[in-house]
């Protein structure tokens, strides 16, 4: 009955040349080499990556999975990427896990909630369904939840997002993996790149440290590391590198039905398929380039859960771990491509939105390499907006520094 | 791994008692000729080297002096100034 596993994706020998090269083995960089060969036909694709597959933000995030974003620019980019989770499940024949819970997010002032009634006209205009609740509709959703006014931010009221919920982020790891290999993609683990020959302002080739590779396209989807990788053809970006930490707890009983997070408290939870309840903290306000974890937040998310959710009292966490969010002045991606430098390519700068935004970003970024052209719903986010003072406000604070300092 | 800052008046303290003011990226720029790329680079744009930089730091649960230390945010560790630049 139990065949051993076979590997998910082939090995294949680097070649000297490919048509695009990928660097990052994340979901971004996946996803896109995914599309080009399924949408495009371009299959002679290499995607590079320093350690292995997943091991970056894309097998470090909590799982969420929502389109109540802030802007009408970014809204229907993960609108439409929300509602793909059910078709690739079944078009990469591969449980993904997606469970469709609904985000309840917290008020706990009359202003907060009106920054949330302009995030609810915003998604409603744009056709996602997001509705405010009160706080006893709070409680119905999640009944264990603390309505007293004895916490240090009484709950006033919410905002409620049922198309939203989780998804298993190693899943997708592995089935786009999967996919993109069966199309004749190759992912090389392993593989360091160590600069981009850049000929007439014409991407050339990129060195790694297996050898030299001959392409005319580069995508940049490094995530964090993005900044490094872009340094190396002289393009400086706009993007703030912090360490972000989660942890889970022992697995308990299901009983939280519903994603909950709340701005004030800086947390953000919900129970996994397996029981565990998987929460989330804010950024360290320091750039990092380090994975560390810090005893500061367990105490912290100990405290924001069990004000919120009393029946976490005494309930351990099994594990902590930190990934890192390549954070932009404004919040939103970079997405970018032959400006200033033909044939190179960005998709970076997602912050803490790169999970949710993944398939559907490298199904538009696929297009947009293997055509030249920019997707019209791509074109919001050009690096050139910044020159321009045309940053996005998904976040309504001053954008020169953000919430995180 | 190393979770403190040197603070010139209160000496080493833990990490979190501080705010971080970014790195040390020059003087603002000349009002006279300012264009938008000099204003963007000023505002935006960042080197974040992976090694040892010079950044900004405030003791904000402390002294509540600014001050600037040699750190390097790939160890998380405060340099000296002998390994300042690679």
């Amino acid at each position: 009955m139990f065949q051993p596993f076979g590997r998910l994706w082939k090995q294949a020998p680097l070649r000297s040349a490919y048509d695009v090269v990928i660097v990052g083995g994340g979901l971004h960089g996946l996803a896109t080499a995914y599309y080009l060969a399924r949408n495009h036909g371009i299959n002679r694709v290499a995607v590079l990556e320093k350690n292995h597959i997943g091991y970056g933000s894309a097998g470090r995030n909590t799982a969420i999975v929502r389109a109540n974003q802030r802007t009408q620019e970014n809204i229907p980019l993960y609108d439409e990427g929300l509602k793909m989770w059910p078709q690739l499940m079944d078009e990469l024949d591969f449980n993904l896990m997606f469970f469709n819970c609904g985000n309840l997010n917290l008020a706990h002032s009359e202003a907060a909630l009106g920054a949330l009634r302009l995030q609810v006209a915003s998604a409603q205009y744009l056709g996602v369904r997001s509705e405010i609740v009160d706080r006893q509709q709070c409680k119905e959703l999640i009944p264990q939840l603390n309505l007293s006014e004895d916490i240090t931010y009484p709950i006033f009221g919410g905002m409620y997002h049922p198309p939203g919920g989780t998804v298993r982020h190693d899943a997708l790891v592995w089935a786009l993996a999967k996919g993109a290999s069966a199309r004749g993609v190759h992912i090389h683990q392993q593989t360091e790149v160590t600069g981009i020959t850049v000929r007439r302002n014409r991407v050339s080739a990129v060195e790694t440290s297996r050898g030299t590779i001959a392409t005319h396209r580069v995508l940049n989807a490094a995530g964090p590391w993005s900044v490094l990788v872009s340094d190396m053809v002289g393009v400086r970006l706009p993007i703030h590198v912090l360490p972000i930490q989660a942890m889970v707890t022992e697995p308990l009983k299901p009983f939280l039905h519903h994603v909950i997070s709340s701005g004030t408290y800086h947390c953000y939870a919900h129970q996994s398929l397996k029981g565990e309840v998987v929460t989330g903290a804010h950024m360290d306000p320091w750039i990092s380039y380090g994975t560390h974890v810090t005893a500061h937040y367990i105490r912290h998310q100990a405290e924001a859960l069990t004000e919120l959710l009393p029946c976490l009292r005494g309930v351990k966490f099994m594990r902590q771990w930190g990934g890192l969010a390549d954070m932009t002045p404004d919040m939103a991606p970079i997405i970018d491509g032959n400006d200033p430098i033909e044939g190179y390519y960005m998709d970076c700068g997602w912050g803490y939105f790169g999970f949710k935004s993944a398939p559907i970003t490298g199904k538009y970024m696929a297009q947009y390499m293997a055509t030249g052209r920019r997707p019209q719903i791509l074109r919001p986010f050009r690096l050139q907006r910044y020159e321009e003072n045309r940053l996005l406000g998904e976040i309504a604070s001053p954008p020169q520094y953000g919430p995180w300092n | 791994m190393s979770f403190t800052i040197t603070c010139p008046i209160c000496g080493k303290r833990d990490l979190y008692e501080f705010r971080f003011g970014g790195e040390e990226h020059g003087p603002r720029p000349d009002y006279q000729a300012l264009t938008p790329q000099a204003w963007c680079d000023y505002v935006h744009r960042r080197t974040h080297r992976a090694g040892p930089q010079q950044e900004w730091w405030f003791h904000r649960d402390g002294c509540g002096r600014w001050f600037t230390v040699w750190r390097d945010p790939g160890t998380n560790r405060e340099t000296s100034c002998s390994e300042k630049r690679r």
